[in-house]
């Protein structure tokens, strides 16, 4: 199903129910659609964003007696930009950050993602996972020290046989939820009032004065035409 | 033959060796029917195939067509994009061995690589040989090891250190 609308997460869904969304950042090829697969199992269909290039995927989940309506949001190859489309961020309530744990670049690129997902969304939680253990279970013997760091819960996960995918997922919905009941994300506001305004311009050039803005132009045409 | 490849597969046909012939196109499979423990060779014409043709659109075609499919479906996705892409390679006027190492090369993965900057093909080729390696240590729904929620705690207290962090130009590691 192809829309051209992002939901609105501030406001209940169709039967009341609260609404998070939680973003998957990481190199090209780490495995989170796959981790994401793994964790709603089959039948689960997941919503493209024809404007925006972005794949979605919904899951209903009770939480205290709630039903909570959790958005995991895919980057569908975006990664070849760098950095994502400034809606990829729009009111995130949770990240969960990936690397594979057998190709040592995707690590170092954590960095890079992290610094990008500060610019648009500072307070989110984020969620750390080590894919792929399953490849040389030696890994789980090794320490990684950017999730500690800076601060994130650690997890070493196999999207392959299921190692502490659950868990992690879980996890992520409820720091999504703790932090949308308590949210001060500058960034949320800033967006808000330009609602009625075009999305675009206007996050790329608030995220950093000093950037070249025509490989940051560039990649948003890029992404708006495919 | 022009190109072979070597393997095993644990089905009733137990393919032995896979490649492909220039002139015309074709995939030869060199396999064993485990029942009679004969050797047999099986060769499918690549009709319409041309410099031009999209390799994906290709492989469906060849997975549903009722004469080839139980044959294809022996093959991974990864090896049979190889194998097409050998022969495309040779129908736009590039040398064997030339195809062959940009092949090899596009199959390899490089933990240094950073894939968020290669060209699609090549993400596209990586990310197979990435699921071939996924597919076989996957646990599916109705596998006898199966279960939904597998929680593990390791042992965070023995550690070693990954050796990923000494790098002392990034204040972030």
């Amino acid at each position: 199903m192809a829309t051209n609308v992002q939901p609105d997460y501030d406001k209940p869904g169709d039967e009341g129910e609260e609404r998070v969304k939680i973003i998957c950042l990481g190199d090209s090829a780490v495995g989170k659609s796959k981790l994401v697969e793994r964790f709603l199992m089959d039948g689960y269909k997941p919503q493209q964003l024809s404007t925006f290039a972005l794949t979605l995927f919904n899951y209903k989940s009770q939480i205290d007696g709630k039903t909570v309506s959790v958005d995991f949001w895919d980057t569908a190859g975006q990664e070849r930009f760098n950095s994502m489309h400034p809606s990829y961020y729009h009111q995130a309530n949770a990240c969960i950050l990936v690397f594979d744990c057998t190709r040592k670049i995707t690590y170092k690129n954590l960095s890079e993602w992290l610094k990008d997902l500060k610019t648009y969304r500072p307070e989110i939680p984020c969620l750390c996972a080590a894919n792929k253990i399953d490849e040389d279970l030696n890994t789980t013997k090794k320490s990684f020290a950017f999730a500690k760091k800076h601060n994130m819960p650690f997890y070493y996960v196999s999207a392959a046989d299921g190692t502490n995918v659950v868990r992690l997922f879980k996890d992520s919905i409820r720091a999504a939820l703790a932090y949308k009941h308590n949210s001060t994300d500058f960034m949320d506001e800033i967006m808000k009032e330009l609602e009625n305004f075009e999305l675009d311009p206007i996050p790329s050039k608030a995220k950093d004065k000093n950037s070249q803005d025509t490989e940051e132009d560039k990649k948003i045409v890029t992404i708006e035409n495919s | 033959m022009d190109f072979y490849m070597t393997f095993t597969m644990a089905e009733t046909l137990e393919i032995l060796k896979c490649g492909v012939k220039f002139d015309p196109p074709a995939l030869v499979l060199n396999y064993k029917d485990r029942k009679t423990g004969k050797l047999r060779q099986r060769s499918m014409p690549l009709r319409n195939f041309n410099k031009n043709t999209g390799i994906d659109h290709f492989m469906e075609d060849l997975k549903s067509n009722p004469r080839h499919s139980k044959f294809i479906r022996l093959l991974s996705p990864a090896q049979l994009v190889r194998l097409l892409t050998i022969v495309k390679d040779k129908l736009s006027g590039l040398s064997l061995e030339a195809s062959i190492a940009r092949n090899d090369a596009m199959d390899s993965l490089n933990p240094e690589e950073n894939l968020n900057k290669v060209d699609p093909e090549t993400l596209q080729r990586k990310k197979l040989v990435m699921d071939s390696s996924f597919e076989k240590k996957r646990k599916r729904p109705g596998d006898p090891d199966f279960q939904y929620n597998i929680e593990v705690e390791f042992d965070t207290a023995a550690v070693e250190t990954s050796g990923w962090d000494s790098d002392a130009s990034n204040p972030d590691f």
